[in-house]
């Protein structure tokens, strides 16, 4: 099995492990890690349930190696939360129904911090258009939709 | 159990309440199955039949077995000989003889990691010997044809239901009309693919965690597959990332992975890859459905008569009762109507089988009917609003069928509907004529709360346990896969008990502590396992009363609690005092306990579904909705888009609206997908879309802004007046866009889903007839 | 997926070397594409070769002789966001801000793209009528082609073992007006079913010049001759596009699959031609925005 030794920084804290070439980054966060927030829901780069940010950046975690992420930042859920207190995205899709099963909701939370990182102030159009990478059975949109307007606009106020 | 005056200090219900575990799913801190990890685990793979209908010939596992790192390689001729399935016990935990459709479960491997079993999955060769395949169900119940079943006839079931003198009702209706509808098969797709970890431990007993709707119907089945008893079978509920009836009995990921750990010696962990879980579901049954009905010259409808064919796939499973709501339930909505002639018939193909979905039949009977209405009333020249109204069922009515309609909010949604969609005005403005048609539609729904058809129980029973710190624990056999149903139960008991929701904690299911319950499914958690917290709320709250009063020297009648301290309600100083000292008080005195109640609410209801006839209360209450959709259709692309739409359902008392407004408009956006977006397409029984790329569920930039309304129509044996409400809003979608698509363009849609093809063929079909009448002239 | 070895190259040189050293490898540059086939064993590599430790790859640079240059490892998000792709190639930096998804976008390269030939994709089409070069490296040298040289086959592309895109360059255009239309078949749909590219020099209503693409429903790119030799020189009305549009459906041999068969494949790529046309000359009213 080829393995390879990477050095990566996840939510802040480095991490240097020997992984084998196939692994994905979301594996290698879920299993090696042990950072479940991190969901898998399709093969085929759709669902958005492995979002992660690299370098600021949001990605799908199994469309990428582990191998990639050497050398670069990588934040999941996990690290969104400062010392227990929600990251305004968390706290806004609590609020306002962004979640119900919660297995798309990190995916979307991260895909809401990268988007208001962009666009501090978009439109209900601009925020659709940005989830085109997410999917989610329960909410109907409605609810995520909502969250993402009361986070940018907490953003904006901070 | 009614108690309309909600005055309570700390109580949640009626307000916008988050779900009590959505702190630990925001911080990506909520544990699903795939989630669990034990030491040495091992992880399951499963090899599918690529044949619809062949004989198992010689399974060849040498290789895959020789292959380091795996540890077992199991065919269905290592399973049980026991059948396993809900009614009709058909097939084994793997295929063993035969396979009955592509997907069909024929080897499983067990190995070190998931790679390593999928490298043995590709050692494996199956050799198979074809058979003749059927796929059409009108082929399937042709006499002689191939049977998928030996001496079956290819039909799974059959209901017949007659009421009235439907032929003389015929004979006075003012307008009788027949047409035929087609519906498809819808994935349930949750976002968490099945995923369960069994393992046993040393005294004998089978341990099952897995993503569930149905703790306990998981157990009873799996331990009969495996052949242990009950007792010795423990399933216990992982955070569930969405089920929509896909997570019930039928599945078989937890069945498969329980069976694995009683062939193993380690844990064993089984997540379904999203090409597993398309082609191992159990999607709804596609459903052929003729429609005769007689209106008197007001639009009230007096005769009906339907025959629905509907496809069953492979095996049994819930298709058979799907069928029975389809045939029977919508009958319900008209309080006029008393004669019916109704047949409904299941036949088996070569599919892969179909099942429990949202809306549990109600989508496809729904879809055809006020489809079916829509035509009727432009023939009468009525608004369809009116004419839906005039036969709307109301509240102290019993239905054709025999259901007592506690509650009906089904006319005050037609109203806000229109109100909030802007009918009138939409309806009468000029009719667009451009390349771009705006049109508007209407669709109206019935669902249950809850369904008597299991044993003569569908009962629910709520444990609360208060702890010496005065908090509450309450324990329960149905599931929260994300509706909401633990937030709801917490509600209930804080609101019975004064307290502040944070003092509730919920424990998710597990079979060896829960108390029983058949779990979530027909839309029944928060009517009965809602009234089954009350009750035991306010037990509790009898017992802390008595408790505080021997205590205080204060009479009960002048008590009352607050932020989990009982009070006396006269002024006088210290007479208080906290929950966590009465729990205390409870347990260290001669012959105390811990304080904790059992309560159970059985609903007065009938089991009409064993009964030949169908007739009877089925249900303690009933939900309605009413949804209008305006579409604006592209008549050079066949493009459907859906401009507004806006939804009431009648949910009796919303307990939680920011749940409820979460559930309709899910159901509402996933109404959406089955009526223009999704759709499983087949080529000989083959799914060719098993995968999100190709079977398009709804983005968030497809669907528009779902308008949601509540109408509280207030059910009489409802926990505050509550009636389910996550299913509800998914019936009347596909009807009000078809509709909505006729009144744009002058096309009816007759076959889901309403695809820009079948615009377009539907467009020049009808040029095509203008151009001939034109030139008969 | 299957166990590979993995290998970093640093230097195309040295990337073309294990190319050839391993034909049995697979090259990655964003790996949107590749790590879905791998995932799902549609390929099984022994190697894979991984080019993202390449500089040369990278970057956008502009000179007024030779026009745009995109390292093949350029993310469609640097190349919509890219201050000299927005100026010199606007339909380009366009396109590539609506294609796939905010993650894929930041994912996935140009290069990557056009190796991997999957025609249901936006940027082929789109550098087609460009008239972009794709540039190949290898060890051997260095060769320069149009995109319609490039894009062999369904999921065929020119090249030879050893050998890598290096970049993507774009000319000087004398070109002033251009649109890359992505149709899809229903608004919840992942991938177009049909896309359309245009680029143009108007004089008043009348086109002077003009390069015409239909892309994703057929198995290649595929240049509208007919339809741009029909439209050179004339006044654009209502009529003349519905007769280009007419011309060049006619000159596509649309695919037929479960995404749509050929008849309707070629009925949408009138139809997004005509109504692209048209927004062209007649902005007012139009749904879509024609970057120039």
């Amino acid at each position: 099995m080829s393995k390879k030794t990477i050095e990566v920084v996840v939510n802040g804290r480095t991490h240097r492990a020997e992984v084998p070439a196939r692994r994905m980054l979301s594996d290698f966060l879920r299993d090696d890690l042990f950072l479940t927030g991190t969901k898998r829901g399709c093969e085929t780069g759709v669902c958005g349930c492995c979002s992660v940010l690299i370098d600021g950046e949001v990605i799908k975690s199994c469309l990428s190696l582990a191998v990639h992420a050497d050398g670069h930042e990588v934040t999941t859920i996990e690290g969104l939360a400062v010392d227990g207190v929600l990251h305004p995205v968390q706290e806004a899709f609590v609020n306002h129904g962004g979640l119900q099963c919660g297995y798309c909701t990190p995916g979307f939370i991260m895909t809401t911090v990268a988007m208001l990182n962009d666009n501090p102030n978009p439109t209900e159009d601009e925020i659709r258009h940005g989830l085109n990478g997410n999917l989610c059975r329960c909410t109907g949109y409605v609810g995520i939709v909502e969250s993402i307007k009361a986070a940018a606009e907490k953003l904006r106020g901070n | 159990m009614n108690k309309p005056e909600i005055s309570n200090a700390f109580t949640t219900v009626g307000r916008e309440t988050p779900q009590i575990n959505a702190i630990e799913k925001v911080l990506g801190k909520a544990v699903y199955s795939a989630d669990m990890k034990m030491a040495g685990m091992l992880h399951a793979k499963v090899l599918r039949s690529p044949h619809a209908h062949a004989r198992i010939v010689g399974v060849h596992t040498e290789e895959a077995r020789a292959l380091p790192g795996v540890h077992a390689v199991l065919t269905g001729d290592d399973t049980p000989t026991r059948m396993t399935g809900i009614h009709h016990k058909q097939h084994r935990i793997l295929a063993a003889g035969k396979v009955r459709f592509i997907g069909e479960e024929v080897v499983a491997v067990v190995a070190e990691d998931e790679e390593t079993a999928r490298d043995a999955i590709d050692l494996i060769r199956v050799d198979y010997e074809p058979l003749p395949e059927v796929f059409d169900t009108g082929e399937a119940l042709r006499a002689g044809t191939i049977e998928v079943h030996d001496g079956s006839g290819n039909l799974a079931c059959e209901y017949n239901v007659v009421r009235g003198d439907v032929d003389a009702a015929f004979a006075q209706a003012a307008l009788v009309h027949e047409d035929s509808y087609e519906t498809h098969s819808q994935y349930a797709g949750y976002m968490e693919p099945m995923a369960t970890l069994a393992w046993r431990t040393s005294d004998g007993r089978l341990h099952i965690l897995t993503s569930t709707q149905t703790a306990f119907l998981q157990r009873m089945r799996i331990a009969d597959a495996v052949e242990m008893p009950v007792s010795k079978v423990r399933v216990i509920q992982a955070t569930v990332g969405g089920g929509f009836g896909g997570k019930t009995a039928e599945e078989c990921n937890s069945l498969i992975c329980a069976w694995l750990a009683t062939r193993v010696d380690r844990p064993v962990k089984f997540v379904n890859s999203r090409l597993d879980d398309f082609q191992g579901c159990r999607s709804s049954p596609p459903e052929k459905i003729w429609i005769k009905m007689g209106v008197d010259k007001d639009g009230i409808i007096i005769a009906k008569e339907v025959k629905i064919v509907a496809d069953c796939g492979a095996y049994e499973g819930l298709a058979g009762h799907v069928l029975q709501v389809s045939t029977v339930r919508s009958d319900n909505m008209h309080r006029y109507l008393k004669n019916v002639r109704l047949n409904g018939k299941l036949a088996y193909t070569n599919n892969p089988p179909h099942g429990a979905l949202r809306g549990f039949g109600g989508p496809q009977a729904a879809f055809a009917l006020n489809s079916h209405i829509a035509v009727m009333a432009e023939k009468l020249g009525l608004d369809v609003v009116e004419m839906l109204k005039r036969n709307a069922i109301k509240s102290g009515d019993t239905s054709v069928h025999g259901f007592q309609i506690g509650s009906s909010g089904l006319s005050e949604c037609l109203d806000q509907v229109s109100d909030g969609i802007g009918w009138d005005s939409k309806k009468t403005r000029p009719k667009d004529i451009g390349v771009k048609r705006r049109g508007i539609g209407f669709g109206t729904a019935i669902h249950v709360s809850g369904n008597r058809e299991m044993g003569n129980w569908d009962g629910s029973t709520v444990i609360a346990k208060m702890a010496p710190d005065g908090r509450v624990t309450l324990m329960t056999g149905e599931c929260d896969m994300g509706q909401g149903a633990f937030t709801m139960l917490a509600q209930c008991c804080a609101h019975e008990l004064n307290i502040p929701l944070s003092q509730v904690t919920v424990l998710p299911t597990d079979t060896d502590m829960s108390p029983y319950g058949h779990g979530s499914i027909a839309s029944r958690v928060t009517i009965l396992a809602g009234n089954a917290a009350i009750k035991a709320a306010r037990e509790v709250r009898e017992r802390l009363l008595t408790l505080a009063s021997e205590k205080l020297g204060v009479p009960k009648e002048d008590l009352d609690m607050a932020n989990g301290e009982v009070f006396a309600k006269s002024p006088a100083p210290n007479q208080k005092i906290p929950f966590g000292d009465l729990a205390r008080l409870h347990i260290y005195r001669a012959g105390g306990e811990a304080l904790q109640v059992t309560a159970t609410y059985d609903p007065p209801t009938f089991l009409a579904m064993a009964t030949p006839e169908q007739y009877g209360n089925v249900a303690p209450g009933y939900s309605f909705a009413a949804q209008a959709a305006e579409v604006e259709v592209d008549t050079e692309t066949g493009q459907v888009r859906v401009l507004e739409t806006f939804v009431s359902d009648d949910c009796g008392k919303a307990l939680n609206p920011l749940a409820v407004h979460g559930q309709t408009c899910g159901a509402a956006v996933m109404g959406i997908g089955w009526a223009l977006y999704e759709q499983m397409r087949y080529e000989d029984g083959r799914l060719l879309n098993g995968n999100f790329a190709d079977y398009t569920m709804p983005t968030a930039d497809s669907v528009p802004y779902i308008q949601s309304g509540i109408v509280e129509s207030m059910e009489p044996n409802g926990p505050y007046g509550a009636k389910g409400a996550s299913e509800t809003a998914i019936v009347p979608g596909a009807a009000a866009i078809a509709n909505a698509v006729y009144d744009a363009i002058g096309v009816r849609i007759k076959t889901l889903p309403i695809t820009p093809e079948k615009i377009l063929a539907g467009l020049r079909a009808k040029q095509a007839a203008q151009d001939a009448s034109g030139a008969s002239r | 997926m299957k166990d590979f070895d993995y290998l970093e190259p640093a230097s195309i040189a040295e990337a073309s070397e294990m190319m050839l050293a391993h034909p049995g490898g697979s090259v990655m540059a964003g790996g949107t594409a590749l790590m879905l086939a791998l995932r799902q064993r549609m390929v099984t590599p022994s190697h894979v070769i991984s080019l993202r430790r390449i500089r040369d790859l990278r970057g956008i640079t502009h000179t007024p002789a030779e026009g745009l240059r995109i390292g093949a490892l350029a993310l469609h998000a640097e190349v919509a966001r890219s201050p000299l792709v927005r100026q010199h190639a606007p339909m380009l930096a366009d396109m590539a801000s609506r294609l796939a998804n905010p993650q894929v976008r930041n994912q996935g390269t140009i290069g990557g793209n056009l190796c991997y030939g999957d025609p249901a994709t936006d940027p082929p089409s789109c550098l087609l009528a460009l008239n972009a070069d794709v540039v190949l490296r290898s060890a051997r040298g260095t060769r320069v082609l149009k995109v319609d040289q490039f894009a062999t086959d369904y999921f065929a592309t020119a090249l030879e073992p050893g050998e890598i895109v290096s970049e993507i360059r774009i000319p000087p255009s004398a070109f002033d007006a251009g649109y890359h239309a992505r149709f899809l078949r229903t608004a919840a749909e992942h991938r177009p079913l049909v896309n359309f590219a245009v680029s143009l020099r108007k004089q008043g209503d009348a086109c002077e010049d003009v390069r015409m693409v239909i892309g994703a429903s057929t198995r290649v790119p595929t240049r509208l001759r007919k339809a741009e030799d029909w439209m050179k020189g004339k006044t654009v009305t209502a009529r003349l596009a519905a007769e280009v549009a007419d011309l060049g459906a006619s000159e596509i041999e649309p695919i037929s699959d479960i995404r749509g068969d050929g008849s309707f494949r070629r009925d949408m790529a009138r139809t997004a031609c005509r109504r692209t046309i048209e927004d062209l000359f007649n902005p007012a009213g139009s749904a879509a925005t024609s970057a120039a």
